[in-house]
C-alpha cells in the first residue's frame, strides 16, 4: 500500500538522494535506540538473573530474631534476654509447620580463617549434617567430598574453594591470628555456587561447620540464627507464615521473630534494578532528543531545499495534507532506516554488554529482554516522525506563489 | 461576444500590503473569457499579466470583486476544493516547465491522475498523452534533467492535459525554447483549441500572441484592450 503510494515513493526518492545527509541524521537515531535497547535489555537480564537465583530459595521462610529491644537507656536487660531463636519458639516454629515442611535451624556468625598460613573473613554456618543436604548440594569437581560432616571437618563455599585453590582434605584453621586456640578442620567439601539467595545462607563465601562443633566453639546452644522452613508447596507458603506469626509474635508491639521469604527480597531487588535500568535508560533517552533535533534540522533544510518543489505540488492540485504526508513519510523512512540499523546493532551491543556485565547470557533471548529492541526501535520511529510533524506542517502551509518563485 | 463565458472577472482588483505601502497589481478588472476562446494576455512587465494568471490559476484569491472560474465563485470555495479545481478543471503551462525533479517524465504526466483517482494510471492515458506530444517511451523514463527544453515543456503540457481540464493556462510557454521549438509548441496548443480547450496564454512575443483568437492587453492593472 504504501511501496505503491507516489508520496512515499517522493519521500523515498528524496531520501536517496540525500544518502550521505539522511544516513548522518539517521546515526542519531541509531545511537538512541542502541542505548535504550542495550541498557534496557542489560537491566531485564539482572532482574531474570536475580530472580532465577532468588526462585531456588523460594520454596523457603527465614525465621530470624527480630531487633532485641533492649528498653530506656540505662535498662539492664535480665539474663534471660536472648539474641536468637530459642529452643520454644524452635519447638512453635516444628509443631506449626509439621508434616508441611522441613525445619532446619541455623548458628551463623562471621569469622577469620586461616588456610595455609593465608587469612581470610567469611560467614560461618552451623548447621546439624542431617540439615546440610535439604538445600545445599556438592561440587565434586574439586574432589569426592561428603554433606555428613564430622566434628571436626567443614564445607567450604565456591568462592573460597577457588581462591584458596581448595581441593578436599585441605586443612582450614578458624579463629583469629591472635586467638589462642585456632583449631584445624578437615574440608570434607565444596559447595555449590548458590549466587543471590533469599534463605540467609550465602555460602558462596563462608563455611558450614556441624553445629555441634559450633557451640563447642562459639556457645549460644539453642540460640540460632535463623531457623529456615522449606516448605513442600509453595501455595501454602503464605498461610504457614500467618500461622508462624500468630504462634510466635503474640506480642504485636515487640515482634519476637521476623518472618520473611523469597517474595519480599525478590520484590525489593527487582525494584531497585528497575528503577536503576529506567533511570539509565533515561540517559540513553537523552541521545533520542539529541537525534530528534537532528532529524527536525534535516527536515528542514528538505523542506528549505524543495520549497519549489513544493511549489509546483500545491499549484498542480496537490492537497495541503498529500503534501504534509510526504514530509512525515521523510521522516518516518529516516526513523526506519535510524532503528533498523539501531536494533541490528542493539543485539550485537546489547549481547556483549550483557556478556561483559552480567557474564551470562542466558536470558538474552528471554521476551521480556529481547522486546526492548522492538520497542526501543519502535521509540526511534516515533521520535523521527514527532520531528518532522513541524516542517511537514510547513511545507504543507507555503503559499503555492512564493514556493514558485523561490529558486 | 456569444458563448458561454467559463471565466469572469467582475471588478477584481488585487492588492498587496507592502512595507513601502499598497500596491494594486490588478484594479477593477472586469472581463470574460469563453469556453473554447484562445486568448493571449499581453502587457509590459509590471502590468499585472501574473497576477491575473495567479487569479485565474486560483492560486490566489482577489481582495475585492467577484471571479468566477467554470461558474464557481472562486471566493466562496474553500482551500480543498481550490486546490480540486486547480487539478481537475485548470491545465497549468509554465515558462519554466516545472516538472516534479524526482520523477520521471511519464511519473509526471502520471501525477495529476494520481491525485485525481488515488491510483496509478491503469488506462494507459499518460503514455498516450506523451506519446501525442512528441515523447516517445524510452524518453519518457528520464527524469527532468536529462531531457531538452523542448521535452520538458511538452512532458509540462502533457502533465497538463491529462486530467482532461477546460481550461488551458499557459504562462509564456516558449519563454525558455528556442523559436523552432516555440512554434511547436504553438502548434500543439492550437490543436488543443481546436479539440475544444479554452486556451489563455501571457506573452511578451506579439508572434506568439497571434495564435490567439483574442489579445487583452494590461497596463498598470488595467485592461486596456480587450
Amino acid at each position: 500500500m504504501m511501496k505503491g503510494d507516489i508520496f512515499f515513493n517522493l519521500s523515498f526518492r528524496s531520501v536517496r538522494l540525500n544518502f550521505l545527509r539522511s544516513m548522518l541524521a539517521a546515526i542519531g537515531i541509531v545511537i538512541g535506540v542502541v542505548a535504550i535497547a542495550s541498557m534496557g535489555m542489560l537491566g531485564t537480564n539482572m532482574q531474570l538473573e536475580v530472580k532465577d537465583q532468588l526462585s531456588s530459595s523460594a520454596n523457603t521462610i527465614v525465621i530470624s530474631p527480630d531487633a532485641v529491644r533492649m528498653g530506656p537507656p540505662g535498662f539492664t536487660p535480665s539474663s534471660s534476654t536472648t539474641s536468637g531463636v530459642t529452643k520454644s519458639e524452635l519447638t512453635k516454629i516444628t509443631s506449626v509447620v509439621g508434616t508441611n515442611g522441613t525445619v532446619i535451624p541455623i548458628y551463623t556468625t562471621s569469622g577469620e580463617f586461616t588456610i595455609s598460613s593465608v587469612a581470610g573473613r567469611g560467614s560461618i554456618y552451623g548447621i546439624d549434617p542431617s540439615d546440610i543436604g535439604r538445600f545445599l548440594k556438592l561440587n565434586q569437581s574439586y574432589g569426592n567430598g561428603t554433606l555428613d560432616l564430622g566434628v571436626n571437618e567443614v564445607l567450604v563455599g565456591a568462592d573460597i574453594a577457588e581462591n584458596f585453590n581448595l581441593k578436599v582434605g585441605s586443612r582450614i584453621r578458624i579463629g583469629s591470628f591472635d586467638s589462642t586456640s585456632r583449631p584445624e578442620l578437615r574440608i570434607a567439601g565444596v559447595l555449590q555456587a548458590r549466587g543471590t539467595v533469599a534463605d540467609g545462607v550465602n555460602v558462596d563465601n563462608g563455611i558450614v561447620v556441624n553445629s555441634q562443633w559450633y557451640t563447642e566453639q562459639y556457645g549460644g546452644k539453642d540460640e540460632w540464627s535463623q531457623v529456615n522452613v522449606i516448605v513442600k508447596d509453595t501455595d501454602y507458603i503464605s498461610a504457614i507464615e500467618t500461622a508462624l506469626d500468630q504462634k510466635l509474635n503474640t506480642n504485636a508491639k515487640t515482634p519476637a521473630v521476623r518472618i520473611t521469604d523469597a517474595t519480599t527480597q525478590l520484590e525489593t531487588e527487582t525494584s531497585t534494578l528497575s528503577t536503576v535500568t529506567t533511570f539509565i535508560m533515561a540517559i540513553g533517552g537523552i541521545s533520542l532528543l539529541v537525534a530528534a533535533v537532528s532529524i527536525f534540522n534535516v527536515m528542514m533544510m528538505s523542506v528549505s531545499e524543495r520549497i519549489q518543489e513544493i511549489g509546483i505540488l500545491l499549484s498542480i492540485g496537490t492537497e495541503k495534507g498529500e503534501v504534509r504526508r510526504m514530509f512525515m513519510y521523510e521522516a518516518f523512512i529516516l526513523g526506519l532506516l535510524g532503528a533498523g540499523i539501531g536494533g541490528a546493532a542493539s543485539l550485537v551491543i546489547g549481547y556483549s554488554v550483557v556478556d561483559a556485565m552480567i557474564g551470562t547470557t542466558a536470558y538474552f533471548f528471554e521476551p521480556a529482554s529481547i522486546l526492548y529492541v522492538p520497542a526501543a526501535m519502535l521509540i526511534g520511529v516515533v521520535v523521527c516522525v514527532i520531528s518532522g510533524v513541524y516542517p511537514a506542517w510547513r511545507a504543507s502551509n507555503m503559499d503555492p506563489i512564493d514556493a514558485l518563485r523561490s529558486e | 461576444m456569444t458563448g458561454t463565458p467559463i471565466i469572469q472577472l467582475l471588478d477584481v482588483t488585487k492588492t498587496y500590503h507592502l512595507e513601502s505601502g499598497d500596491f494594486t497589481a490588478l484594479d477593477h478588472v472586469t472581463l470574460e473569457i469563453l469556453e473554447n476562446d484562445f486568448v493571449a494576455i499581453m502587457g509590459p512587465s509590471g502590468s499585472g499579466k501574473s497576477t491575473m494568471m495567479n487569479q485565474l490559476g486560483i492560486l490566489d484569491v482577489p481582495s475585492s470583486g467577484k471571479l468566477f472560474i467554470d461558474r464557481k465563485d472562486v471566493a466562496a470555495l474553500s482551500g480543498l476544493e481550490r486546490t480540486h479545481m486547480r487539478r481537475d478543471t485548470i491545465g497549468y503551462i509554465f515558462q519554466k516547465f516545472y516538472l516534479i525533479p524526482l520523477l520521471s517524465a511519464y511519473e509526471n504526466v502520471e501525477y495529476p491522475l494520481i491525485l485525481k483517482y488515488k491510483k496509478h494510471d491503469t488506462t494507459g492515458k499518460a503514455a498516450a498523452l506523451l506519446e501525442a506530444v512528441g515523447i516517445d517511451r524510452d524518453m519518457s523514463t528520464h527524469r527532468p534533467t536529462q531531457l531538452s527544453g523542448g521535452q520538458q515543456q511538452r512532458v509540462a503540457i502533457a502533465r497538463a492535459l491529462v486530467n482532461d481540464p477546460k481550461i488551458l493556462l499557459c504562462d509564456e510557454p516558449t519563454g525558455n525554447l528556442d523559436s523552432k521549438t516555440g512554434f511547436q509548441i504553438m502548434d500543439i496548443l492550437c490543436g488543443l483549441h481546436r479539440e475544444g480547450k479554452t486556451v489563455i496564454l501571457v506573452t511578451h512575443d506579439p508572434n506568439i500572441a497571434e495564435y490567439a483568437q483574442r489579445t487583452i492587453r494590461l497596463v498598470d492593472g488595467r485592461v486596456a484592450e480587450s
